[in-house]
């Protein structure tokens, strides 16, 4: 058995469970609010979130592998196959090893961000400080800011903007029911368009910029005038009284799968982007300056993540929908759309932007909104420092398995 | 698990603050049966009102703790934080004074009185408990408000707010009548003193109330 080998199945094992800790932990994210305003069942969660998440690693995933391994350090790292194979190894082991202890503990960090870390730890030990790329780091970090930010900014205005049009007026519920199809066509057209923009299904068609737009736009406003006739049908024939809040409660079934999709397209490179790097190296024997992601091994991330949303998920969601309560409909589908969209038009940018914070600055969005009872704004700056440690910390566990890997394997 | 969902989110203080409005209510229904009984010659159970009372106020000093011990420095509510703060300081105050009233009646046999005052005392009281009772309603009503935002709701809020001011105006009315009454009565100068103080305690709850709905005003304030 060669060293390739044993690296490959190595590879497979940590990209495997780095995938099924995304699951496991992150699941909370997009389904969270749903469970917590009993939009759906526990057991509707699991199952939704697991599908789409195969749906979105596989099929809005990226399939090349981009920033997190290239934009942070120079290729003449990676110039050495052996160097890079052990590299992306320890990265991988280390992210894994962080995510463990993080979770043990308790703490709330992010796999993107562990990941990143990981790789510049390798980066520095194999070439030294020269060869990170400080711009390129310092815009990864700008991301994290802003990926927040801008989260928090879209679900402000949008809680605001369903304050101002609909809950505060007389007839609410009436309102709700007509101004559902925008929400919908806005919440589906930011899906078809990352759709066509980031899948080899966009590029077979080689749309045009505006041409793309235009079919998005279409298909939402379709999909939103269809849910909408499901939505009256069902309001009409419902027997209990509708209120605004109830038939967002629906809404928010739909938003819960654009969170789990989204996280399900971007969250999937963390896991796979380095073992996509050790697969291409191992059947290659050669290392290009964009490694490919094959569809497999999307797919063998995204099925980790239902794994680990089906084993785990479970009891995250459990305590997760029994403490927020005071996340109400409209509240979560603030959260949610704003969510989504940022981390949906990050990896769009090719930004690893966490599905995690983007949530956690969609909900300060809401509280700052004046939406939820009480939020606690400590600990939202406790989680800002765990975003800060995450880098080092990962960064300094790959130097020294990445040491460790070159004194068992290195020539 | 590593949740960074779940640090966020703090459990309502309306909810507690609805329940401690509740505990208000149910003492105020004692109360009325207490000082009913204690003007009706020959009370007896007016101990018994006293310690259920006197228990109900540890529970609702209970929930006024756990509201206060649930929102750690650097919270963010719907509402300013002090106005909060100050409104259940308010609302417990009915309470305390509730306590008080009944501690003094107990200190002294309740003196006997011509019939026309026992039932402006018996009106009294009436007219005292009803601002008290409609506080647990203000504050569901300012739960409807905060959920929806809107204006019709809040319009309810201001609604019952201006009603318990009107009510604690009737009873300032009422209490100054009776105080004059007490003092044309042909007693012993100490009785007077007890029921002066008396009636002066009853007229106390009404004005908590009252400045707990003023404190609810500016929590809705827009």
């Amino acid at each position: 058995m060669s060293i390739e080998f044993i690296i490959l199945i190595t590879a497979y094992a940590c990209g495997f469970y780095m995938s099924w800790n995304i699951g496991a932990n992150d699941v909370a994210n997009s389904m969270a609010s749903a469970v917590g305003a009993k939009a759906i069942t526990i057991r509707q969660a699991v199952f939704i979130a697991g599908i789409l998440n195969i749906v979105g690693a596989t099929f809005i995933g990226s399939h090349v592998t981009n920033t997190i391994r290239k934009g942070i350090i120079s290729n003449e790292v990676m110039s050495d196959p052996h160097i890079a194979l052990l590299g992306a190894l320890a990265a991988l082991l280390a992210s894994a090893l962080w995510i463990t202890f993080a979770t043990w503990k308790s703490l709330p960090v992010s796999t993107t961000h562990s990941i990143v870390g990981a790789m510049l730890g390798f980066g520095v030990v194999a070439g030294g400080f020269s060869v990170v790329k400080w711009e390129k780091l310092f815009a990864v970090v700008m991301s994290w800011i802003i990926s927040p930010v801008f989260s928090l900014a879209l679900s402000f205005i949008m809680f605001k903007i369903i304050v101002r049009l609909i809950i505060s007026r007389r007839n609410a519920s009436l309102r709700a029911l007509n101004l559902s199809p925008y929400f919908i066509g806005l919440a589906v057209f930011i899906v078809i368009l990352s759709f066509l923009f980031k899948t080899p299904l966009g590029t077979r068609l080689s749309l045009t910029t505006c041409h793309a737009l235009l079919l998005s736009f279409i298909i939402a406003v379709c999909i939103a005038l269809i849910c909408w006739w499901f939505l009256t049908q069902k309001v009409k024939h419902s027997k209990i009284m509708e209120t605004a809040e109830s038939i967002f409660r629906r809404i928010q079934i739909g938003t819960s799968c654009y969170v789990a999709l989204a996280q399900g397209a971007n969250d999937v490179a963390n896991a796979i982007g380095p073992l996509a790097v050790i697969y291409f190296i191992v059947t290659t024997g050669t290392l290009g300056t964009q490694v490919p992601v094959p569809n497999f091994l999307l797919l063998f991330g995204g099925v980790g993540i239902a794994i680990g949303i089906a084993m785990w998920g479970y009891r995250v969601m459990e305590t997760v929908g029994t403490r927020i309560t005071t996340l109400s409909n409209t509240r979560g589908f603030s959260v949610d759309f704003a969510a989504a969209t940022t981390v949906l038009i990050a990896s769009k940018l090719g930004l690893p932007v966490s599905t995690t914070h983007a949530a956690v600055g969609g909900v300060i969005g809401v509280g700052l909104a004046r939406g939820i009872d009480a939020v606690n704004f400590r600990t939202i700056g406790m989680i800002i420092i765990y975003w800060i440690i995450t880098v080092p910390a990962a960064a300094l566990t790959s130097m020294i398995l990445f040491k460790l890997l070159i004194l068992l394997f290195g020539r | 698990m590593r949740l960074p969902f779940l640090t966020i989110f703090l459990s309502s203080p309306f909810d507690g603050l609805l329940e401690h409005a509740e505990k208000v209510k149910e003492c105020s229904l004692l109360f009325q049966q207490a000082i009913e009984c204690s003007i009706a010659s020959q009370c007896r159970s007016f101990g018994e009102f006293r310690e259920q009372v006197s228990q109900l106020e540890h529970e609702a000093d209970a929930i006024k703790r756990r509201i206060r011990g649930h929102i750690p420095k650097g919270t963010l509510m719907m509402v300013d934080k002090f106005q909060f703060f100050n409104y259940l300081k308010e609302q417990d105050k009915v309470l305390d004074t509730v306590e008080d009233i009944l501690d003094w009646i107990s200190f002294k046999e309740l003196p006997a009185i011509p019939n026309d005052v026992a039932s402006d005392l018996r009106q009294l009281v009436d007219i005292s408990m009803s601002p008290i009772e409609e506080l647990s309603l203000m504050v569901s009503e300012a739960i409807d408000y905060f959920k929806t935002f809107s204006n019709k709701a809040r319009e309810v809020v201001k609604e019952r707010i201006r009603g318990i001011r009107i009510k604690e105006h009737n009873v300032d009315q009422l209490e100054k009548n009776l105080k004059q009454k007490l003092f044309s009565l042909k007693i012993d100068a100490v009785d007077i003193f007890f029921l002066i103080r008396l009636v002066e305690y009853i007229g106390n709850i009404a004005d908590h109330a009252e400045n707990a709905g003023d404190m609810m005003r500016a929590m809705i304030a827009q």
